[in-house]
């Protein structure tokens, strides 16, 4: 038991630390993340800037660590919406059986197959300026897909089990087998796609603002990329800084949803 | 066969019904007038009950949407807003042709390189150590992200080693379409080697391989002619699979590399609100989406046997 807590502590770390780190970052940077300072735009690392500056004279250290906490903040929100929806549905699709279990494993195959990066475009062209809020209304549209075809497969083991059919058999109701039974011996299973659920919407976050369709304000980790991209031969850290940034968030991500496994 | 076909056709078009009507409905039942989306805030209210009557927003929802679907049967959708006199159908038609050839350059580097590296970790000719790196390799690229490696590996190949043109070269002809190809094939790449590893893994030790040995076959010739046929049904699945991220990659690619396309486009007009040529696009989007996949299904079935027949 105490190795299994070890491990989990171990897939938790990467993740603690990002968060840790920026959390630090945020506290003592001289400068509110995004405040401009001409004079200084895409200057080198230094012991003042860390992490050197980006367009306008803007502080990427400051920068990176507030975009950092908001994308782990939305993906995990974002995740544990789609955990919860994706999870009770997939539950009751095969509790129900018949044409309403496989029209939800359809319907999940091609959610998770969908261009959702482009239906994500067009929706958030809806909005004047794409909130957080809106983003995140627009991941969980797809989110909650892999959880519900992970909970319909796990469901339809445990439907079956000798202890499942002794609770219908002690005249247990359908909505008591499913709290009391399923739900318990389904979360750990399903608990797994947390990790790359939270890491693909790092990454699809990180993707929107890249190609223009950010939060307001530019904090976030596609902005910082966008202008690495505009300044690669000016100024190369900034790509650096925002690459590193993407990929240890959404790396942190993958390993933390480890912590999950049984 | 063509029972499977049919199915896959009408989920394709399903998908692209679904795909549309979001878009549709977004737009016009989010909170904000599109009209006011359209021209900004300073619009005086006669411009707006003309934009109003333009893209028939005074109507009621269910005209609309009426109107919607009799265009998406015809795949006319109106004039682009802001090109008056050019179908916003025609200005996509236009756009989708490099996106397309992008993607598919994408899908035959990406297959091959994956197929290349699992046969050469499933034959005979690395070390067990040097296999195990190539797996290792291969779970690796597949985790990271297309949005945070390309910048970088252009940062390096193109500005600094310049052996790629640089991103918004006019002159960068077949070189920057190929190389921005293969950036968008390595994600692909490396999810198609990690599956079609494990599925040569599960064939390895078939009868049909252990007599195609024994009869004194090479080795490549066993791998290639014998077990790579057994296993297409995987790696067709695992491409169709990931058309939809490779889509969303294509815009990323082409917004970093100023290329124009299907990205742009929805970008350009997402810039503008000329809704015509975004729903439009979108809706392109999810054709070519679904094209794919039949076509997947198609060289599935003919293929492998298996699949045909088969739900």
């Amino acid at each position: 038991m105490r190795r299994m807590n070890a491990r989990r502590w171990l897939d938790l770390t990467p993740l603690l630390v990002v968060i840790g780190a920026s959390a630090v970052g945020a506290a003592v940077a001289t400068a509110p993340a995004g405040r401009l300072d001409p004079a200084q735009a895409w200057c080198a690392p230094s012991r003042a800037r860390p992490l050197g500056c980006g367009e306008a004279g803007v502080d990427l250290a400051a920068l990176v660590s507030v975009a950092e906490l908001r994308a782990v903040a939305l993906a995990v929100v974002v995740a544990l919406v789609g955990f919860a929806a994706g999870t009770s549905l997939g539950a009751v699709a095969a509790l129900v059986r018949g044409r309403f279990e496989r029209a939800v494993e359809r319907v999940c195959d091609l959610v998770q197959a969908f261009p959702s990066f482009i239906l994500a475009m067009a929706v958030l062209s809806a909005v004047r300026v794409p909130s957080r809020v809106a983003l995140g209304a627009v991941f969980a549209l797809t989110a909650w897909a892999p959880f519900a075809r992970l909970a319909l497969a796990q469901t339809r083991v445990l439907r079956d089990a000798a202890f499942v059919e002794a609770a219908v058999a002690l005249g247990r109701g359908p909505a008591g087998v499913l709290v009391r039974h399923v739900l318990p011996n389904l979360l750990g299973v399903v608990a797994v796609q947390l990790g790359s659920t939270g890491a693909a919407i790092v990454v699809s976050e990180a993707a929107l603002a890249f190609v223009g369709l950010g939060p307001p304000g530019g904090v976030s980790l596609g902005g910082v990329l966008d202008q690495g991209v505009a300044a690669m031969l000016r100024a190369p850290h900034v790509l650096v800084v925002g690459s590193v940034a993407v990929f240890a968030t959404s790396a942190a991500m993958l390993v933390a949803g480890k912590a999950a496994e049984g | 066969m063509g029972r499977v076909l049919a199915s896959r056709a009408i989920e394709s078009l399903l998908i692209v019904l679904v795909l549309a009507s979001l878009v549709f409905f977004a737009l016009r039942l989010l909170p904000g007038d599109p009209a006011t989306l359209v021209l900004g805030d300073e619009a005086s209210e006669a411009e707006l009950a003309r934009v109003r009557a333009v893209l028939h927003l005074d109507e009621p929802l269910a005209t609309q949407y009426a109107r919607f679907l009799r265009g998406l049967s015809t795949l006319d959708l109106g004039d682009s807003f802001r090109r008056p006199g050019t179908s916003a159908m025609a200005r996509v038609g236009e756009a989708i042709v490099p996106t397309a050839e992008l993607a598919m350059i994408a899908v035959a580097i990406g297959a091959l390189a994956g197929i290349a590296a699992a046969v050469a970790a499933s034959g005979p000719w690395l070390a067990p150590r040097a296999r195990v790196w190539v797996e290792r390799g291969l779970v690796g690229v597949a985790a990271a992200p297309l949005v945070a490696f390309a910048p970088v590996a252009t940062w390096a190949l193109a500005a600094r080693a310049r052996l790629v043109p640089l991103p918004g070269d006019p002159d960068a002809g077949a070189a920057g379409l190929l190389f921005a190809s293969a950036l968008l094939a390595v994600p692909l790449g490396a999810h198609v080697g990690r599956i079609a590893r494990a599925a040569l893994a599960e064939v390895a030790r078939a009868q049909f391989l252990v007599t195609a040995r024994a009869k004194g076959m090479a080795p490549l010739r066993v791998w290639v002619v014998h077990a790579l046929p057994a296993v297409v049904g995987p790696i067709v699945t695992v491409v169709a699979t990931q058309l939809g991220a490779l889509l969303g990659g294509a815009v990323v690619l082409e917004r970093m590399f100023e290329r124009r396309g299907l990205g742009t486009l929805i970008l350009e007009a997402y810039a503008t609100r000329d809704l015509p040529v975004l729903e439009g696009a979108v809706v392109a989007a999810g054709l070519l989406f679904a094209l794919a996949q039949a076509v997947g299904s198609a060289t599935h079935a003919a293929i492998d046997p298996r699949a045909r027949g088969v739900r």
